[in-house]
């Protein structure tokens, strides 16, 4: 019993600590466990959560991708200029998905084929998404939101959000891509060794190629998400997002270095920090204090992740 | 013998070290004296750097101490009492200079200025001891691996007083170097330093030391005056149980050609053709440097090379790995942990990863764990990895385990031509043995292939024939009944130009 409670622990560091802030949190907040509470949880956090799985593909490749954030900003508000001008939603998600997948293809030519930095790369590639994202909506959010969209972000099925069963799909998506197929596999051997994978005939600016592609495609859907949840294309939607995003997937236990991780375990970072944020918020510790809490917090987790997976001896 | 008479200089009493209650080193006790070299030797996995980590003061011992000259060793004091050890791998820092790296622990002058002409000037003066020109301005990175390890050695050698441990110093020299480094050796001696010489290589055992200490699961099985031991006894000592003949029988190769390449050239090597047949080993020997390794992945379409390759009499145009992949041409690499492994990944995901097409179920194009599972550990088992289980981390394998998984990886694709490169480097007898098994049983059911190794006897041992290069050119070519270690060596290392066997 205690082997594999420590064994679960080593693979999944996020659950202790999961634990101890859910008997915490609802020890203090009689409101913490509410439904409309857990409700508003899960929705605000299916951006991230979406955003996250994408990371956490280019973190397994021993990449990273800072234009996440970004992307989804851009993709929210082109999505909206689009939805706004046709009214025609199907046209909203295609423009949003599309907006990303460029950004992911030119990502992932620039680092999988021309072997570009991943830092600097997808740093440039954050600037001309904040860019256009503001420069097209002016920096306002974008009116005229077809009114489907935003009343489907109060959809509910079986308690949880219809935004959230939808990042539970790309969650489940990412578990079975990364765990049943050869691309999965791949993805996991050029993190772990790019050398060797390229000695045993693996295609690797092909994986790469593919990782930061995906990424970005899943940064558009997350901006189209964000529509539905806030109602509007805000220019802004995404920046202030990066760091949760790469603070879950790290606190999840899916190493920076490639190789090692799952989306199982970036699942698990985004309900650790979500529950924490909405814990704090509930409790009454005013925003700039949060901060301070949280970026404790990841120095804990990292440290924590670090002791646990290091191996006998 | 004087030596016995003088006072030991470094006396090691009942070391033992256990990690998370696992004994690894138990109760090893030997002297040292000044002037004399001891070779540490066993298989991987024995405890040799256990041992070694203890001794240069990286590890403190679960029990028993270290005495160097009278003086109790505690962890982290190895340099301040003479003890100075060089790692099997290279510790320094490629970007900074020679003398910058030998003198880093130690800088002379304030720690806000530092002397930088005397950190010179004490590099210049050892590198000029070893008689070994390097330029002490010059950045790391510009040297060849050989002078590395010298600088290595000389930066050791700063702190050693007393005491120098040497491990696997000569995996990554040249024949030459080798025997600089030897030279080397004998002039510390003469100065009366006491060294700990760990090696695979018998030869260089038996031409430096002069007496050894035998590990072999963690236990000391040995110890004494090398000159009262012949070395099959010693290698016993290592493996615990009797070496049979090494030479392995090999079988006639047939007359179908399966890897012929024509007029092969890059930078690094020039009018390469060569060709083996079906059911041949073909060795390829040579200096570092000639060429060989640059040759071989070529050959694999890892490097650009102009020239024609045909693989089972059929040209192979505009070849490049997958094209040699899918006519079952293969490529085990050198050096395993860089250009080899997954080293944080499962033993089964790092057997599997050249083939993992070969596992993929019809339905829904998923990978079928079953077959990868089983055909995992039937490779454990043919080719005797030892492995607690296939799910294990190939990080936690010894050297010898972790190669036999690097070349398990591609008898899974069933090879038709099988090009390894230093197959057997830095593993253990046992190992050795059971992968010169291996290679001649692929030989034996009809795969061609291709050895290139700086272990003479090695390819004396396995090959049919042995093609020599030199300066990126074949240099000579021997077949079996002309096997001569010394005529080989020459024409490897030779400075002449013309080919001395005609094809």
């Amino acid at each position: 019993m205690f082997r594999s409670l420590t064994s679960a622990a080593r693979l999944y560091p996020a659950i202790p600590v999961i634990v101890v802030l859910l008997v915490s949190f609802s020890t203090i907040s009689p409101y913490f466990l509410n439904a409309g509470n857990v409700e508003a949880m899960l929705a605000a956090n299916s951006v991230v959560l979406i955003a996250a799985v994408g990371m956490t593909l280019v973190f397994l490749t021993g990449g990273i991708d800072l234009s996440i954030s970004t992307v989804i900003s851009a993709s929210a508000v082109l999505s909206g200029l689009v939805m706004a001008a046709t009214d025609n939603v199907a046209l909203g998600v295609l423009t949003a998905m599309g907006v990303g997948a460029g950004f992911g293809a030119a990502n992932g030519v620039l680092i999988g084929i021309f072997g570009l930095t991943p830092f600097i790369t997808t740093m440039a590639t954050q600037l001309i998404a904040r860019g256009i994202a503001f420069v097209m909506s002016q920096g306002v959010a974008v009116r005229g939101t077809p009114f489907w969209v935003m009343d489907f972000g109060f959809w509910v099925w079986l308690g949880i959000p219809a935004v959230t069963w939808i990042a539970f799909g790309v969650v489940l998506i990412g578990i079975a891509a990364l765990t049943l197929t050869t691309w999965g596999r791949e993805v996991y051997l050029v993190g772990s060794n790019r050398n060797s994978a390229r000695f045993t005939g693996i295609n690797v600016p092909q994986i790469e190629f593919s990782v930061y592609f995906l990424s970005g495609l899943l940064g558009g859907l997350a901006g189209f998400i964000s529509i539905a949840n806030l109602g509007n294309a805000i220019p802004g939607v995404g920046d202030t997002l990066l760091l949760i995003i790469i603070g879950a997937v790290v606190l999840g236990g899916t190493a920076m270095e490639g190789g090692e991780g799952s989306v199982l375990r970036t699942l698990l970072g985004v309900a650790l920090l979500s529950i924490l944020i909405n814990g704090l918020n509930l409790i009454g510790i005013p925003f700039y204090d949060q901060l301070i809490v949280q970026g404790v917090l990841i120095f804990v987790g990292t440290w924590l992740a670090m002791k646990l997976s290091r191996r006998r001896s | 013998m004087s030596q016995s008479e003088q006072k030991p200089i470094l006396q090691v009493r009942g070391l033992s070290k256990a990690f998370a209650g696992k004994t690894v080193v138990h109760n090893v006790t030997f002297d040292l004296h000044p002037g004399e070299i001891i070779a540490l030797v066993g298989e991987n996995g024995a405890g040799k750097s256990t041992t070694k980590n203890m001794l240069c003061s990286l590890l403190a011992p679960s029990e028993g101490e270290i005495l160097v000259d009278g003086q109790k060793l505690e962890p982290g004091i190895g340099e301040d009492l003479g003890v100075s050890a060089v790692h099997q791998e290279l510790s320094l820092f490629q970007t900074l200079t020679v003398a910058e790296n030998m003198c880093i622990s130690r800088l002379p002058g304030k720690a806000a200025n530092v002397d930088w002409a005397e950190a010179e000037r004490i590099a210049a003066e050892q590198l000029d001891f070893l008689g070994i020109e390097i330029d002490p301005h010059v950045t790391v990175d510009q040297l060849g691996s050989g002078k590395q390890q010298v600088v290595e050695i000389g930066k050791a050698l700063l702190h050693a007083e007393k005491v120098l441990i040497l491990d696997e110093p000569t995996t990554s020299l040249t024949a030459v170097e080798r025997e600089k480094l030897f030279n080397i050796l004998d002039k510390l001696k003469e100065r009366g330093l006491a060294i700990i010489f760990i090696s695979h290589f018998m030869e260089e055992i038996y031409r430096v030391c002069d007496s050894y200490v035998v590990l072999r699961d963690g236990e000391q099985v040995g110890h004494g005056k090398l000159a009262d031991v012949p070395q099959h006894h010693l290698e016993e000592m290592m493996v615990g149980r009797a070496i049979g003949e090494a030479r392995p029988d090999l079988s006639e190769p047939t007359a179908d050609e399966a890897l012929r390449v024509e007029d092969f050239e890059n930078e690094d090597f020039h009018q390469i053709s060569l060709s083996v047949k079906k059911g041949e080993i073909l060795g390829i020997a040579g200096l570092m440097g000639a060429g060989r390794t640059e040759l071989a992945e070529a050959i694999f379409g890892l490097r650009p090379a102009k020239g024609k390759i045909w693989v089972h009499g059929q040209e192979v145009p505009g070849h490049n790995v997958t094209k040699m992949k899918d006519r079952n041409v293969v490529y085990v690499p050198e050096d395993r942990r860089i250009n080899g492994l997954f080293l944080n990944r499962p033993v089964r995901e790092n057997l599997s990863a050249a083939s993992i097409l070969t596992f993929v179920k019809r339905r829904l194009r998923g990978i079928g764990f079953k077959g990868e599972k089983r055909k995992a550990n039937e490779l454990a088992e043919e080719m005797n990895i030892r492995i607690p289980h296939i799910e294990n981390h190939v990080s936690d394998l010894s050297g010898g385990n972790q190669q036999k998984v690097l070349i398990g990886r591609w008898l899974v694709t069933a090879p038709e031509v099988i090009i390894l490169d230093e197959p057997t480097k830095g593993v253990d007898i046992g190992a050795k043995f059971d992968i010169h098994a291996t290679i001649v049983r692929l030989a034996h059911e009809g795969a061609g292939v291709i050895i290139v190794s700086s272990d003479l006897p090695e390819l004396l041992n396995t090959a049919h024939r042995i093609v020599v290069m030199r300066k990126g050119r074949i240099a000579g070519e021997f077949t079996r009944d002309q096997f001569d270690p010394a005529r080989i060596i020459s024409v490897a290392a030779s400075e002449g130009g013309a080919r001395d066997d005609a094809a």
